[in-house]
């Protein structure tokens, strides 16, 4: 055994290239310890990302957005801690923010924000994360975030990472207050804090208590000891601690003399620190650098920072000694020990970009980007600089440096670093003020800005036109304000100019950035769609098919029914069954094609009961039977239902009678189920007689499971040539074999391997195999395995399986053989085994198969040093099969060791470890131990997922327990309104919960809202706000909803109402959408509301650009009110205005939907005075767009006369090709529209190229799916001897395909997509060409 | 219906030091040939430069002159070049007002 450790042990130093996957082992494993980041991995369990594979989580399909921008901060964090082991306090209180304003925390996002507050911070001052705690504690508590112990265990965490000083008893008291009992974590850790102050007094006190509650006292408790007594000034006594340990049967581990080192350091002993570091390295016990960092933290603290370098050339540089080293470094920082920082940072492995092409790298950005956040002093600054440019660490330190300064608005640290470069002889540039100037441009800062200038005065950098228009003018309420603060006089023309270019760009910008985008949606991606609605619909207890078109559930079904497992369609058949039968009442139709997918799968999962009908038919058909054959009628087909029926009732003799009386009527399909049946019934021969007979029809093939139930019996009753001339047959006569004939191939061999009969399992595995029937798998070849097992010969065995991974590359049961191997103690053929698995599997997997033998057969000891190898990650699908193996087989104490030994394993999702022991203890129905389970993920810091809440909480009810934390019940509804897509259906169930009593957060009921509006259901959206108010006092709706409302209310011709609730939106300061103010602004133009539209332009713009919001809304409908109220002048008026005044952009305004409306209400009135106006505007100042609408608009509305008396007064709309084109380009989207390219043609014959309008056509006819018409155009294209492109072609090939007919050509054949690409590039080559 | 658009002789560069302003780039690459155009585009936001310009060239010449050094440092910053695959397409003007 001890050869075999040693093997693992190797593998540290081994380079196999399995243990460099790049990021493995980055972070060695999280120690308990006392105030060292225990940055681990899997602790940030609520990550929603990890999830996706936990069903729960999938079928959120009507998620708010809000809700997904959450999610993605979540798995921010985690990927965060992930990478560097560290948060940034912007990501933190990003977090804390989206979380406050969802509403309603649950008790684990809690739990993970103020498990952030400690040491995952080393940016943040001490005294600021406990306060941040603090205030994350209060607010979450406000929001009403219940508490329970893991939440004060987390909080003492907090405090003990960043040394507050507070009173342990009133802590207590606190909690008793609050009815939150204490645990033994919360113990363990009061006793530490009281450790910290040396308190050995208060810490008795509380192990005192532990003693009378009958807590064990574990290693925690003896560290922290060491600490106080240290701390107390009783170094004795610190290091006496250890032989009590020992008494007590406790071996000090690492955090113990990690405890002992930091309490030396402190004191400034490097003699005892060296000492004790070579007594560790003569134990059993190992420190990592991250310990060796703690020990230069505190050494730098209590300012011995001269000792610090013997200890860092100590480090071994392990991989995640970096991100590690970082941590060390802020940490430095922050407590103001940034030369000790320094000194860590100049021991950082030089990159090896380095030595390649003589770059210097850029080592130490993060040093000094704290530096400069820490407001640290700028001669220290220019001389860290110094130092690592000098030590050719960074190319640009100073560069850098001031970067860092001007981004984090650091206007004087950057005048004094700029000032140095300078006198350097860097070059310093107007655009290094820029970032500074922003800061204040935002905050409408003049005087922040003045000063900015003056430093650049200082510095003789002149600042340019940029600087002006960009970032100094914008600041201005307008130009004399910013001329009389910069007081630009008379003399100084060159800034006086400057200023007034600027202002002109800058007024330009204004206008430019008016553009509107249209939103786009995602488009939804149905199959994700659907695979959610399942997986929501198998948990739900009450299905109704109701939800669906009828013409969609066959399919649903059967994708439902697919996605089950096995086990759980046999566990719920009673309900599919019910199913069936509201299907049926339903008379809903299935296809015989999914109804043959739907009985395939039953029968694979051995459930075909499902789908058959009513028994004891045979009666009935043995009547008729013997009917038809007085009649004289054919017997075949009912003689063969009948046996199918008697044989399904296993009645084997009497279908034997029934077969002697019909012998010649007998079909091979009655025969099949026959010899099936006897082939069960263990009867070879009767089996075998039948075979013969109905070979009298040689040409059929019987299926291959009736054959492998021959096959059975046979080698069963060791007629094992028989049993193989059977699989030959089978070759012969191309059976095939699906998965579950597979299964029942196994369970063929099986049998025979149950009997120990290796010959016979060997026999018939090389035949199948070697006649190619199936595929060899691991299952396949395990019977083999297991007859060799069952004879006891596990080197046979051994042998059995490695002949099997040369043939056929599976290595079978050889958990199984090891665990045998082990348990034995036949070393010389366990070595074997583990040389043969870590030559051809990797070392990685022969070290789990060896941990899962030690765990299995309870050799923990070794299992543990198995796991600690260092390198080794978590691989969760090994450890979930064993962990569902001990779940399996009841093995609870595996399975508990399993968990603790893999606390320290890189990777490895704690989460997921600890739900296991909860399922376990639910299987077993063991509450006491499930909340043990808990403390114990409470002392690993481990934030439980949702899930295991749930599941712990489950545990406790159901053995009629108080559950002592908040259970998240509202993810049931949750999940429900997430399948539910029928916006009524939701409000019902809505309507149920409430009634219930049960609450849910802001989000589902905005999402509710908002399917109601967009249904147009106002009346039940507002209904369902009642409900939201009623339950969260601060409820609004979210700025979608709103924006909803808002066009629902307009649609109704509610305009008041929804002008008013504009208004209250923006008192919230929520952005309403850019339709709904378009939806509004047109609502009050038909009702003539020329004030309100004014209202709504000075509301909007007040919010800034940011709608991208086209000014032609509001002057389109502000026409509209015009002519609404009579007033044609006036609307005419405003119009000439925009076009003769409007500058640059006046050509391009459109005013089409002007015309459009007066086209449709018919008011010739009106459209007499605009069409007037566009002539004019057209003739006297020679701008076509008025007059181009009209036309467009006019034979959009098929008044072709008019367009063509349009166009004879206005000849110049002929010239507007480019308008006139993206008018065909636009209704050739659509289909029906081919008639108006046409008349547009006539009208205009030269507005486009023949090609050009030849494929439009196409198009249109493509949309309108009229063959006939797009033959009529080949042939005249042809005529016109043109050639077409592929395009036109792939188009009218698609054409004629659909109508059923073969086309005269070639159908292209790539996609549409691909000739649309091809034509664009050539258009472009010969516009780029005709240029040349 | 491509934009009509003069050939242009453009490269894409990317790594850009912040300390550099079109003014450097332009003296900079001015020495493989005349330069037609520079952009380099500012976050008026933060006021820091996106790291990546496009250089354009009024010959072919200037191009490969430009294309066949190798490597590129400016400020002692290693920037890379490429020949500009993707044309770079101001924003359109033209808008959709139907729905107005």
């Amino acid at each position: 055994m001890a050869a075999l450790l040693r093997s693992a042990r190797v593998l540290r130093f081994s380079p196999s290239p399995l243990l460099y996957v790049p990021g493995a082992a980055k972070y060695g494993p999280p120690r308990s310890g006392l105030a060292w980041p225990c940055a681990s991995l899997r602790q940030y369990g609520v990550a929603p990302q990890q999830q996706g594979v936990s069903k729960d989580e999938a079928s959120i399909g009507l998620r708010t957005k809000q809700a997904q921008q959450f999610d993605w901060a979540l798995a921010k964090l985690d990927s965060s801690v992930r990478r560097t082991g560290r948060v940034t306090k912007t990501l933190l209180l990003r977090i804390f923010h989206d979380i406050c304003r969802t509403g309603y925390p649950s008790g684990n996002q809690a739990l993970l924000l103020l498990r952030s507050c400690g040491s995952l911070l080393p940016e943040m001052p001490l005294a600021e994360r406990t306060e941040l705690a603090h205030r994350i504690w209060d607010k979450l508590q406000e929001l009403g975030a219940s508490y329970d112990a893991s939440h004060y265990n987390a909080l003492l965490k907090v405090y003990l990472q960043n040394e507050h000083k507070f009173s342990p008893t009133d802590f207590l008291a606190k909690m008793e207050e609050a009815s939150v009992p204490a645990n033994r974590v919360t113990y363990q850790r009061l006793i530490a804090a009281y450790c910290q102050e040396g308190d050995i007094e208060g810490a008795s006190k509380i192990l005192g208590f532990m003693k009378s509650k009958d807590l064990p006292i574990t290693e925690a408790v003896f560290n922290s000891l060491v600490s106080g007594h240290a701390h107390a000034g009783d170094m004795g006594s610190a290091e006496g601690i250890l032989s009590v340990m020992k008494g007590a049967g406790i071996e000090p581990g690492p955090d113990t003399y990690l405890a002992l080192l930091s309490a030396y350091a402190e004191k400034g002993d490097i003699a005892k620190i060296k000492l004790t570091l070579e007594t560790v390295d003569n134990t059993d016990t190992s420190l990592m650098d991250r310990d060796l960092m703690q020990v230069v933290f505190s050494l730098a603290k209590a300012g011995y920072e001269q000792h610090v370098p013997e200890v860092v050339e100590r480090m071994r540089h392990e991989r995640g000694y970096v991100p590690d080293a970082m941590n060390l470094c802020l940490s430095l920082i922050t407590q103001g020990r940034e030369d000790t920082a320094l000194t860590v940072l100049k021991t950082f492995p030089s990159l090896q970009v380095e030595s390649e092409n003589g770059e210097v790298p850029d080592l130490g950005n993060f040093f000094l980007r704290h530096c400069v956040n820490m407001e640290k002093p700028a001669e220290k600054l220019i001389k860290y600089s110094r130092e690592l440019k000098d030590a050719k660490l960074h190319s640009g330190p100073l560069q850098f440096t001031l970067y860092c300064a001007v981004e984090a608005n650091k206007t004087r640290l950057a005048m004094e670093l700029m000032t140095d470069m300078k006198a350097e002889g860097l070059p310093i540039r107007p655009h290094f003020f820029w970032p500074l100037l922003t800061h204040h441009q935002r905050d409408k800062n003049i005087p922040g800005i003045l000063e900015v200038l003056r430093g650049m005065q200082q510095l003789e950098v002149m600042p340019d036109v940029e600087t002006y228009s960009n970032y100094v003018v914008p600041a201005f309420p307008n130009m004399d304000a910013a001329r009389a603060a910069l007081q630009v006089k008379r003399g100084h023309t060159d800034i006086a100019i400057r200023l007034i270019v600027a202002a002109l760009i800058y007024i330009n910008m204004s206008f430019c950035s008016l553009t509107v985008s249209s939103p786009t949606f995602p488009a939804t991606d149905l199959s994700v769609f659907r695979g959610s609605l399942i997986s929501g619909f198998k948990r739900l207890s009450v299905w109704s098919f109701s939800l669906f078109p009828a013409e969609n559930v066959a399919y649903f079904l059967y994708n439902l029914i697919d996605s089950m497992t096995e086990g759980e369609v046999q566990a719920k058949e009673e309900k599919l069954r019910q199913y069936f039968a509201q299907l049926k009442s339903l008379n809903v139709f299935i296809p015989v094609t999914i109804y043959r997918g739907i009985r395939n799968i039953l029968d694979a999962y051995h459930v075909p009961e499902l789908i058959k009908g009513p028994e004891g038919r045979f009666v009935v058909l043995e009547t008729r039977l013997a009917e038809l054959r007085a009649e004289g009628k054919p017997v075949s087909a009912v003689l063969k239902q009948l046996i199918q029926a008697l044989c399904a009732e296993e009645k084997l003799e009497r279908a034997l009678e029934i077969k002697a009386q019909f012998e010649q009527d007998m079909v091979v399909g009655a025969y099949a189920v026959l010899i099936n049946l006897c082939s069960r019934h263990d009867n070879a021969d009767e089996a075998m007689n039948l075979k013969r007979e109905a070979r009298k029809d040689s040409h059929v093939a019987l299926d291959a499971t009736k054959y492998l139930a021959l096959v059975r019996v046979l080698s069963k009753h060791g007629r094992l040539e028989e049993a193989i001339d059977m699989l030959k047959e089978m070759k012969e006569k191309d059976v095939v074999l699906n998965d579950s004939v597979v299964t029942q191939l196994f369970h063929v061999l099986n049998a025979a391997a149950m009997k120990g009969d290796v010959a016979t399992v060997q026999r018939l595995q090389d035949t199948t195999f070697a006649l190619g029937l199936v595929k060899p798998t691991a299952n396949l070849c395990s019977p083999l395995i297991s007859a060799h097992l069952e004879s006891g010969n596990y080197s046979g065995a051994l042998e059995a399986a490695m002949e099997c991974h040369q043939q056929y590359n599976q290595l079978p049961r050889i958990h199984d053989i090891i665990c045998g191997l082990v348990e034995k103690g036949e070393m010389e053929t366990l070595q074997k085994a583990m040389d043969f698995i870590s030559q051809e599997r990797g070392e990685m997997t022969m070290l789990y198969d060896l941990f899962f033998a030690f765990m299995q057969t309870r050799r923990y000891k070794e299992a543990r040093k198995i796991i600690e190898t260092p390198g080794l990650r978590a691989r969760p699908g090994r450890l979930q099969w064993f962990a569902e193996k001990c779940i399996a087989n009841n093995q609870m104490e595996a399975l508990e060791n399993m968990v603790d030994v893999t606390e320290k394993l890189f990777e490895c999702d704690r989460d997921e470890m600890y739900h296991y022991l909860l399922r376990l203890c639910q299987e077993s129905n063991d509450w006491r131990k499930a909340e043990a389970v808990w403390t114990k993920m409470q002392e690993e810091n481990v934030i439980p997922r949702e899930k295991t809440l749930r599941l712990l909480a489950n545990i406790l009810k159901s053995s009629g327990q108080v559950v002592p934390f908040d259970v998240p019940e509202v993810r049931l509804i949750h999940t429900r309104l997430s399948v539910v897509t029928v916006p009524s259906l939701a409000f019902n169930l809505l309507k149920d919960a409430d009634k219930k009593g049960v609450v849910l957060g802001p989000a589902p009921y905005d999402g509710v809202i908002r399917s109601l509006l967009a249904a147009g259901s106002l009346e039940d959206a507002m209904a369902v706000r009642e409900i939201a108010i009623s339950h969260i006092p601060g409820f609004k709706l979210s700025d979608m909803a709103s924006s909803l409302l808002i066009i629902t209310q307009v649609k109704r011709n509610e305009v008041k109402d929804a002008m008013a609730h504009l208004k209250t939106m923006l008192q919230l300061d929520q952005v309403p959408s850019q339709l709904a103010i378009t939806r509004l602004v047109q609502g009050l133009g038909s009702h003539g509301d020329v004030h309100g539209i004014e209202e709504v332009e000075g509301l909007v713009k007040a919010l800034g650009t940011s709608l991208n919001l086209s000014r032609m809304v509001f002057l389109n409908n502000t026409v509209l009110a015009h002519i609404k109220n009579g007033d044609v002048d006036r609307a005419v008026e405003s119009l000439e205005t925009l076009y003769t005044q409007g500058g640059d952009t006046a050509h391009t305004s459109s005013v089409a939907f002007v015309f459009r409306k007066v086209i449709e209400e018919n008011n010739d009135a009106a459209l007499d005075k605009l069409s007037a106006m566009a002539e004019r505007l057209a003739n006297h100042f020679a701008l076509y767009r008025p007059a181009t609408d009209l036309f467009m608009q006019y034979l959009e509305a098929g008044r072709v006369e008019e367009a063509k008396f349009m166009l004879q007064r206005c000849a110049a709309i002929a010239e507007q090709r480019e308008i006139l084109l993206s008018y065909m380009t636009k209704a050739a989207q659509e289909p029906g529209q081919v008639n108006k390219i046409k008349t547009m043609k006539e009208l205009v014959p030269d507005f486009v190229d023949k090609e050009t309008l030849y494929s439009y056509l196409m198009k249109c006819y493509g949309l309108d799916k009229d063959l006939a018409s797009a033959k009529a155009l080949h042939d005249q294209v042809q005529q016109e001897g043109m050639q077409p492109d592929e395009l036109f072609l792939k188009r009218l090939a698609v054409l004629y395909r659909d109508a059923g007919e073969a086309a005269p050509f070639q159908e292209p054949p790539e996609s549409f997509k691909f000739y649309a690409e091809k034509l664009r590039e050539k258009t472009k080559a010969q516009t780029a060409s005709a240029d040349d | 219906m491509a934009a009509s658009s003069k050939k242009v002789f453009e490269v894409f560069v990317s790594k850009i030091p912040w300390t550099v302003a079109s003014k450097e780039m332009k003296e900079y690459f001015g020495q493989f040939g005349q330069i037609k155009k520079c952009l380099l585009p500012f976050d008026k936001e933060t006021g820091f430069h996106r790291g990546f310009c496009w250089i354009g060239y009024s010959t072919d010449e200037g191009l490969q002159n430009a294309l066949q050094k190798d490597p590129h440092i400016i400020e002692g910053s290693r920037i890379q070049v490429q020949r500009n695959r993707k044309a770079f397409l101001g924003r359109k003007a033209t808008k959709e007002e139907d729905d107005s």
